[in-house]
């Protein structure tokens, strides 16, 4: 009988686990938090990036309101890829892993959802077992099944039914041709191989490869139970099944969502959600302006979408002490930066994207994306603070020198053969002001060096799909430049760097690894990743993340920051590092 | 009177038709034109990461693999007879008009452009009572009281109505009295069904924000017409025959300049009945407005064509209306 050990591999994450909780133990005694003011009593500016404001325990019959300015993908939890919605779902869905409520770095830290624990992993690194709570229960009190786990991946697997979520399964998992439950139901309801469900509590995942972060994909809530016989396919983002501490009163699409309390949620099978307001309500569609207005009149509690207020709005708040006061300036795991196409001449010269790389005016890019409150921080690194495996590094003087190295940038292009510049093309989406401007930064910094840029704007929509993300667009087109920024899966290296920089991630269309980055020393480094573990795995990208800056492929921007601001009454009110926001699933009211 | 109706509504239904078409054309047509294939339209619409297979069977569920000709003929016949859906578990029926299925998120267009058509309404229609009742009555009286300070400042007035984008006029009265003096606090929409009063309240802003920029047109060619007819000789002689000078303004002078009135007010009424984009955006109002932003911003293809359609239909329907007060206003005026 072959005797299943803990590896190696899942040490990798036990490990990584203990790293970061050790590194914020002085912040979390519990699922929550310590709470920290100043010495008066009151909040203080950025107080809940490291510490929980007003932590409360406290039942309210109070409503909980909050604004979009846009509408969500999906609320179906295997059907949406929007970071605020990945946070959002917790309210209402619980996915076999979640990541620990507590603020500062141990928001990383990947804990047991709906799982009993963390996994175990075989030998080889083939498959995996785990077992899930067997007292949690869906809305209607049914008991949740391994089965229901199993069905609601399997979902996922039809894109022309649920197209918008992650395809991880997909890429990881035996069977990869499993055609989705919707197709012949009768035939392939239960029919992935790759999933076993021996009994209720017990789910044994067949993987292709070895992949020691398969528990941070089965964070993302398409991991969340669904009970087959209540799935109604697209239209199950109208009324998803809860397993959280609220459920679906009611959804007027791209409206309004309204939450009300779960009678048949357990706060013991989930420590990591809390069940304080009566209440919550989600308005679509409001004018960010509006939002920012109505937040600082204390009209709503908070900005949903949580990447920060409005320009006009911010300046409000950092204008008034007290107003700044509620406020958090949180990286929020997001970077900003210029891709640099390899493939595309003359950024096919590596001494061509190093003369690029010094030459653009750090400061100016910054100024464009909201200067030091609102639009980032300076980078230096393709990986930003937040995310497991950063080191700090420098290359090409992005801090020492942020207004650009002409010296260096005209030696490098004498390097590249093109000692008076070149003329080269930058794709960016005209529709979002602040790329714009930061296109337009670029563009004025690297012509003090004789490198003439013309801008090619192009609409968000089909960005990735259509131009950018099109290598064989951007190559016809002379495009060797492009806009981009990026915000990791899960908050490790692999999740931030496997789509920019593994040569397999290249695609034909919805391209992200736009720098057409196939360079073998990255490539080995991901594939050797799958054996390593703990701090030997972790330092693995940092070596990818000075790799891909040494093949000058990616112009670092900001990492980027959300201004955002905090109702006074909410109590549990901090940034959850994982999603860059305040955690939404422990929210209540003072009153 | 019963024939024209029919007639119009009978050239209402080509027209509607020719627009269809030519907005197919433009969003359908004319990328295809432009070297965009079936295969990469439908690439928008699988999510990240699609392989190959996902993305041709997302051509083959939103129909983009037939012919052109083919698409444009299913879409008319849905609008007439209906469409079936497959939403994965089961298969639903769409009713006539069903203007298909959206793109993105896969719910039906008609249902959510009646749901939005509400807020448009409301906005629309009290905003017209507001600047027909409030610019001709300044244009009147401005007429009247021709080169007096009256006259000066409510021209003035009109002037800036007529300069200020909604936009501009309503985040400063936004800015004014919901935030700064919450007179109108946290403004958002309410069904009139759900609560006349809160409704009305909610809807003060918008309305004023709206009608400020159409009466100021309004007064300005009321003022116009007025003076122009108060020149008259009939004016002359119904004062010499000793008409009051109410019923000389109101019934014979203001009569003449009503019927360019009129036609601007069925051209205004039936652009804003397609939606008040700008109002709506401005207060958060999710009216038809809003859905067009969003079905342009998204590229969602049916609900553009929907809403582009619905935003037809009103405006042929308002000058339908237009037509057939002429002959009201007008005695001369007979309907052929």
């Amino acid at each position: 009988m072959k005797r299943r050990v803990t590896t190696t591999a899942l040490a990798a994450v036990a490990l990584a686990a203990l790293a970061v909780t050790t590194a914020c133990s002085s912040s979390s005694t519990s699922a929550v938090g310590k709470g920290s003011t100043t010495p008066n009593g009151a909040p203080a500016f950025g107080e809940g990036i490291t510490t929980t404001v007003n932590p409360s325990s406290v039942s309210s019959n109070g409503t909980i309101t909050m604004d979009d300015h846009n509408t969500p993908d999906s609320f179906d939890g295997g059907n949406t890829y929007y970071a605020w919605v990945l946070d959002f779902t917790h309210l209402y869905e619980l996915p076999m892993f979640v990541y620990k409520s507590c603020p500062g770095l141990c928001g990383d830290t990947l804990v047991p959802g709906l799982a009993a624990d963390m996994g175990t992993v075989s030998d080889n690194g083939l498959t995996w077992t785990f077992h899930i709570q067997p007292d949690v229960k869906f809305e209607n009190g049914t008991v949740v099944t391994a089965a229901d786990v199993k069905y609601a991946i399997e979902r996922t697997y039809d894109r022309s039914v649920l197209a918008n979520g992650p395809t991880y399964y997909q890429a990881l998992l035996t069977d990869p041709t499993y055609p989705g439950p919707y197709k012949d139901r009768a035939k392939n309801l239960m029919g992935l191989t790759a999933i076993d469900v021996p009994n209720n509590t017990t789910l044994v995942f067949h993987l292709q490869a070895p992949f020691p972060d398969l528990p941070y994909v089965l964070a993302f809530p398409s991991s969340a139970p669904v009970p087959p016989a209540s799935d109604t396919g697209s239209n199950y983002q109208l009324h998803p099944m809860s397993t959280g501490p609220y459920m679906f009163q009611s959804y007027q699409l791209n409206k309004q969502l309204v939450l009300v309390k779960n009678p048949n949620w357990n706060a013991s099978t989930d420590p990591n959600a809390k069940q304080l307001v009566n209440k919550i309500i989600v308005n679509l569609n409001v004018n960010q302006s509006d939002i920012d207005n109505r937040l600082i009149a204390g009209d709503i509690d908070a900005d949903v979408y949580g990447v920060g207020m409005a320009t006009a709005g911010g300046a409000k708040v950092l204008a008034s002490s007290t107003l700044k006061a509620n406020a958090d300036d949180a990286i929020n795991g997001f970077a900003r930066f210029a891709y640099l196409d390899t493939q595309v001449a003359p950024m096919n010269n590596l001494h061509c994207r190093e003369a690029v790389e010094y030459a653009v005016n750090k400061t100016a890019v910054q100024d464009a994306w909201g200067g030091a409150f609102e639009g980032g921080a300076i980078a230096s690194t393709v990986m930003p603070p937040t995310v497991i495996g950063y080191k700090q590094f420098d290359y090409y003087k992005a801090l020492s020198m942020p207004g650009g190295d002409t010296a260096d940038a005209k030696t490098q292009l004498a390097a590249c053969g093109k000692p008076n510049g070149f003329n080269t093309s930058l794709a960016y989406r005209s529709d979002q002001p602040d790329e714009t401007a930061a296109a337009t930064a670029i563009q004025a910094s690297l012509a003090q060096v004789g490198i003439k840029v013309t801008l090619r704007g192009y609409p968000t929509g089909n960005y990735y799909t259509d131009f950018a993300g099109d290598p064989a667009y951007m190559a016809k087109n002379s495009i060797s430049m492009a806009m981009g920024g990026w915000g990791a899966d899960w908050p490790n290296g692999y999740g931030f760097l496997d789509e920019l920089s593994n040569g397999n991630s290249i695609a034909s269309t919805g391209n992200t690894n736009i720098s057409m980055l196939n360079d073998p020393v990255i490539n080995n480094l991901f594939k050797s990743s799958g054996t390593l573990s703990g701090a030997a795995r972790t330092a693995v990208w940092s070596e990818v993340d000075q790799q891909i800056m040494k093949d000058a492929a990616i112009v670092p921007g900001v990492y980027q920051k959300a201004l955002l601001y905090r109702n006074p009454d909410l109590t549990n009110v901090y940034v959850q590092q994982a999603y860059g926001m305040y955690n939404y699933a422990v929210l209540g009211l003072k009153s | 009177m019963i024939f024209f109706i029919i007639r119009r509504l009978v050239m209402t239904v080509f027209l509607l038709l020719l627009v269809s078409l030519i907005t197919f054309a433009i969003f359908f047509l004319v990328p295809r034109l432009a070297g965009q294939t079936a295969y990469q339209l439908a690439a928008e619409y699988v999510g990240r990461n699609p392989v190959p297979s996902e993305i041709h069977q997302m051509e083959a569920k939103l129909g983009l693999n037939a012919p052109l000709w083919l698409q444009y003929g299913r879409y008319i016949k849905g609008i007439v007879v209906g469409v079936h859906y497959n939403s994965g578990t089961s298969t639903s029926f769409c009713p006539f008009p069903c203007f298909g299925y959206s793109f993105r998120n896969q719910e039906p267009v008609w249902p959510q452009m009646m749901s939005d058509a509400p807020v448009t309404l409301s906005i629309a229609i009290g905003a017209a009572v507001l600047w027909v009742v409030g610019g001709v009555s300044v244009g009147v009286l401005s007429a009247l009281r021709k080169g007096t300070l009256f006259d000066r400042f409510s021209m003035g007035v009109a002037l800036a109505g007529v300069s200020l984008p909604i936009f501009f006029t309503g985040l400063i009265a936004l800015e004014l009295f919901s935030y700064k003096w919450p007179i109108f606090p946290n403004v958002h929409y309410v069904g009139i069904t759900q609560n006349p009063l809160s409704w009305a309240s909610n809807l003060v802003l918008p309305w004023v924000a709206t009608a400020f920029l159409y009466s100021a047109l309004y007064a300005r060619i009321t003022r116009a017409g007025m003076l122009e007819t108060m020149g008259e000789d009939y004016i002359r002689t119904a004062r010499a025959k000793g008409l009051p000078e109410r019923r000389v303004i109101g019934k014979h002078a203001l009569r003449a300049t009503l019927t360019p009135l009129v036609t601007i007010f069925g051209m205004d009424l039936g652009l804003l009945l397609g939606g008040a984009i700008l109002t709506e955006v401005t207060f958060s109002m999710q009216g038809l407005g809003a859905f067009t932003i969003q079905a342009i911003n998204n590229q969602d293809l049916p609900e553009i064509m929907g809403v582009v359609m619905l935003a037809s239909f009103f405006i042929v329907l308002a000058n339908m209306v237009v037509d057939i007060l002429y002959t009201v206003i007008d005695p001369r005026v007979r309907i052929v």
